[in-house]
């Protein structure tokens, strides 16, 4: 396995990791924007973009866009999230100069309105449909109740006013802040000869301008409020906490990972014991999301509306016995052995390597093998987490909850 | 890279196959019994959900809580999963730890505890998890549209329904067990890194004295309405829709796969340009193929707002019907590419080679080859399509919608 860098005098950067005995390779491209970058006129500019990419250039249209990528066999997609938008795909890597030069391509896009009015409509859809999914719905009205008038707060998907308020301008104006080349990663990881790959990304994007494409960055410990939301048309119970953690630059993410591990995973965990395992609610989660500059810890449980004030019981007093005695070393060790056995899976193929390769270098501009993250792991000691449950309680949390029943006072 | 198939049969005839791979860590294995929906006595849907949870409460000499505890420290990543036909456990770990899972897993298919006080907590999941299909009515409308298509018993959800799963019994779910584990009938699979050799061998001492029930797979009945609609007060209107095709074993297979791509392989295609691209109707649309041993169907889903709720399906069900009037070079070659492509993509990942070697076995009594499976990809030709197409024309469909009025067929 061998690593390679290069950045263009423009600012872009390219970063690939050679496995040569992999049978696909992946690539994609990483741009720092999200809708933590937005401000609420615009809000779910980000997404509606990432959309509106592969509506294709001034050369190729989305008819041509799609052919292209269906015609080398190409497993691809994009997602955008709070801080990035992330554009990826795998192929046979005799595929890779097609993909790349694609994916390049795609980074100029040429933001029809006509295009950009058709798309509304999907935008538009796609809001609807998390509407129906409540498991989505409460995470992302948590969020905004956590982080009140942080940006980390904000809608990826934007509301149906925003949508349906937002000109093409606003989305041009955006791209040309946020699509700059020193804002973008491009990554490729498998089968591939990196010096190709380098030259064929300088030859299309090399003379993209660079802009200033800051992000503000302040810590933020949540609002720590509660929110009961009365949906008649539920049939479940479904809660959301969430709690502040570090972030992705801090190297105790590794420890904060665990955590989630030890209280919220879906087998083993004080969550699966005290509250799936006796069958009070069919799920209950916990995980670490480590962002930039700022961290949470996302928990979400789904259980009927007569078990709520059990559940809020319950969990209360694991918090209270996570800070009053710690974790236990064997819930340590299944902690680790259960990420490090996911970790060694997920980076057996390209597609599962290419996201932790490419957000390690957007959050930190380093280079770590898989081995880096195996030992990183295997450090941690149970003080380490103990420390962590000291300096961010989970006992301080925000939460958002949903269900059929009205609640005058907050359970949680 | 040659292909190599391990294959050994045990004295009870349980089957075990394996697939080495190069270059990993890991090693995926797989049992499928026939324990599947259809199989359980009538009144007894959803069984299958409460056996699989209750198998993993303690096995052999260990408790569910010390059970639990070591499949975690091994780095276990387990999954199961209940058709009409078949109940599958599945595990991915690290390749050491192997013969140690194999042991656990031997006790949890063959001497679980079942034991009465946890019984009631995995009927209990099982009728939560029912209870909350309601807030996923995406789901939801897969399950609708396969009980109307499917011929009874194997149209049965596998989520079970709700008088079944309240008047199900620690007892009945036990017979079940007893019954439908038929090891004369089980296929092992497993591929990743292992030594074959071992695990045979284990597998032997554990396996081959347990004989077989004589499970037999029970005859089809009559299939549903052709439409169904339940109401709900949703922003989206979610339309499953189901039409007959040949099996997996029907010697055009690989005809009906390319039709599915061209139909919604990739973004270039009908399905996605007409439905979604060029109308803006949905979000979410797309149809795959899903086989029994018997039955076969191309299942679709899309979620719209009400107001456009029946173009969408009039779009939909056009996309499928115009598919005879034929398609362009470019389409079928976009189609062969994009399903050599999944094929290798798939080769890449242990539990997705241990799944589908146990399900070719399954399906065909052999297992192919990824060689073999591209050289039928590309015999697919534009007459061989248009021939099938010609016999099999989606005259028939069966839809189901959730939302808050019905449509039209």
């Amino acid at each position: 396995m061998i690593f390679k860098h290069r950045q263009l005098e423009n600012g872009l950067t390219i970063i690939g990791e050679n496995h040569p005995h992999a049978q696909t390779t992946a690539m994609g491209f990483f741009v720092r924007t999200g809708s933590r970058d937005e401000t609420p006129e615009i809000s779910g500019v980000s997404h509606f973009l990432e959309h509106m990419i592969f509506k294709g250039t001034d050369t190729l249209n989305w008819q041509q866009v799609n052919e292209a990528f269906d015609g080398i066999g190409a497993k691809f997609n994009a997602f955008t999230a709070e801080e990035n938008t992330v554009y990826y795909a795998a192929v046979l890597p005799e595929f890779l100069p097609d993909v790349a030069r694609l994916w390049s391509q795609l980074m100029r896009p040429s933001l029809r309105e006509d295009d950009f009015n058709i798309e509304k409509n999907v935008i538009l859809q796609e809001i609807a449909m998390y509407k129906d999914m409540p498991q989505f719905d409460v995470l992302d009205q948590a969020r905004a109740l956590h982080f009140g008038s942080h940006p980390c707060g904000n809608s990826t998907l934007g509301t149906e006013q925003t949508i349906g308020d937002l000109k093409v301008e606003q989305m041009r104006d955006y791209f040309s802040r946020r699509y700059a080349p020193n804002n973008l990663v491009a990554a490729c990881c498998g089968n591939l000869d990196f010096d190709r790959f380098c030259e064929l990304i300088e030859s299309i994007c090399g003379h993209w301008k660079p802009a200033q494409a800051d992000r503000s960055l302040s810590v933020f410990e949540g609002t720590r409020q509660r929110k009961h939301i009365q949906k008649e048309t539920l049939a479940r119970h479904h809660i959301c906490l969430i709690s502040p953690m570090v972030s992705m630059q801090d190297p105790r993410r590794f420890a904060a990972s665990l955590l989630g591990m030890i209280i919220g995973d879906d087998s083993g965990s004080r969550y699966f014991w005290s509250l799936v395992d006796p069958a009070i609610a069919e799920a209950a989660s916990m995980q670490a999301e480590t962002m930039d500059g700022i961290g949470a810890m996302y928990s979400y449980i789904c259980c009927e509306p007569a078990a709520a004030p059990k559940v809020a019981d319950i969990i209360k007093g694991i918090f209270s016995d996570l800070s009053r005695n710690g974790i236990q070393e064997k819930e340590l060790t299944a902690a680790k052995n259960k990420v490090l056995s996911a970790m060694t899976l997920k980076s057996e193929q390209p597609m599962g390597r290419i996201f932790g390769l490419g957000f390690n270098w957007v959050y930190s501009r380093l280079y770590r093998t898989l081995a880096d993250d195996i030992a990183a792991v295997r450090a941690i000691t149970v003080d380490d987490v103990n420390q962590l449950i000291a300096e961010f309680p989970p006992g301080l949390y925000s939460c958002l909850s949903m269900g059929p029943d009205a609640q005058e006072n907050p359970l949680f | 890279m040659k292909e190599r198939l391990d294959s050994h049969r045990l004295s009870n005839g349980m089957v075990i196959l394996g697939e080495p791979m190069a270059d990993v860590e890991s090693a995926s294995f797989y049992f499928l019994v026939p324990a599947g929906n259809a199989h359980y006595p009538e009144g007894c849907s959803g069984a299958g959900q409460i056996i699989s949870d209750w198998l993993f409460r303690g096995a052999g000499s260990r408790d569910s809580r010390t059970l639990i505890d070591i499949l975690d420290e091994l780095g276990i990543h387990r999954n199961s999963s209940i058709t009409a036909e078949n109940l599958s456990v599945s595990a991915s770990l690290e390749s050491a730890n192997l013969p140690a899972a194999l042991d656990l897993y031997a006790d949890i298919l063959t001497t679980p505890l079942l034991e009465d006080d946890q019984f009631e907590p995995s009927r209990q999941l099982a009728i939560h998890e029912l209870a909350g299909l309601d807030d996923d009515p995406q789901h939801k409308v897969r399950l609708l549209v396969t009980e109307q298509f499917y011929p009874a018993p194997y149209n049965r959800p596998t989520e079970g329904k709700k008088d079944d799963l309240e008047n199900m019994t620690a007892d009945v779910c036990r017979r079940i067990i007893q019954r439908q584990f038929d090891w004369s009938q089980c296929i092992f699979s497993i591929a990743g890194k292992y030594d074959f050799p071992a695990i045979c061998a284990l597998l032997e001492k554990r396996f081959a004295h347990l004989s077989g029930t004589g499970v037999e797979r029970p005859a089809a009945g009559s299939s549903g309405q052709q439409y169904t609609h339940e109401a709900n007060e949703g922003a989206q209107v979610h339309i499953g829709l189901m039409t007959r095709v040949p099996t997996i074993q029907d010697s055009r297979y690989y005809e009906i796969m390319a039709a599915v791509s061209i139909l919604s392989g990739g973004m270039s295609s009908r399905l996605f340009t007409e439905v979604r691209e060029k109308r803006g109707l949905c979000y979410a649309v797309g149809a795959r193929y899903q086989s029994l041993k018997d039955h076969a169907a191309i299942s679709c889903y899309a979620g719209t707002t009400p107001e456009q709720a029946q173009e969408t399906l009039d779009v939909t069900v056009e996309q499928f019907r115009r598919l005879r009037e034929g398609f362009s070079d470019e389409e079928l070659h976009r189609a062969q590419i994009g399903l050599k492509s999944t094929l290798i993509m798939q080769s890449e990942s242990s539990a997705a080679r241990a799944a589908g070697v146990a399900g070719d076995y399954y399906y065909l009594g052999k297992v192919r080859t990824l060689q073999e499976i591209r050289q039928k990809i590309d015999s697919v030709s534009r007459s061989s399509l248009l021939a099938f197409l010609n016999d099999n024309p989606f005259d028939d469909f069966t839809v189901a919608t959730i939302g808050p009025k019905p449509i039209q067929l």
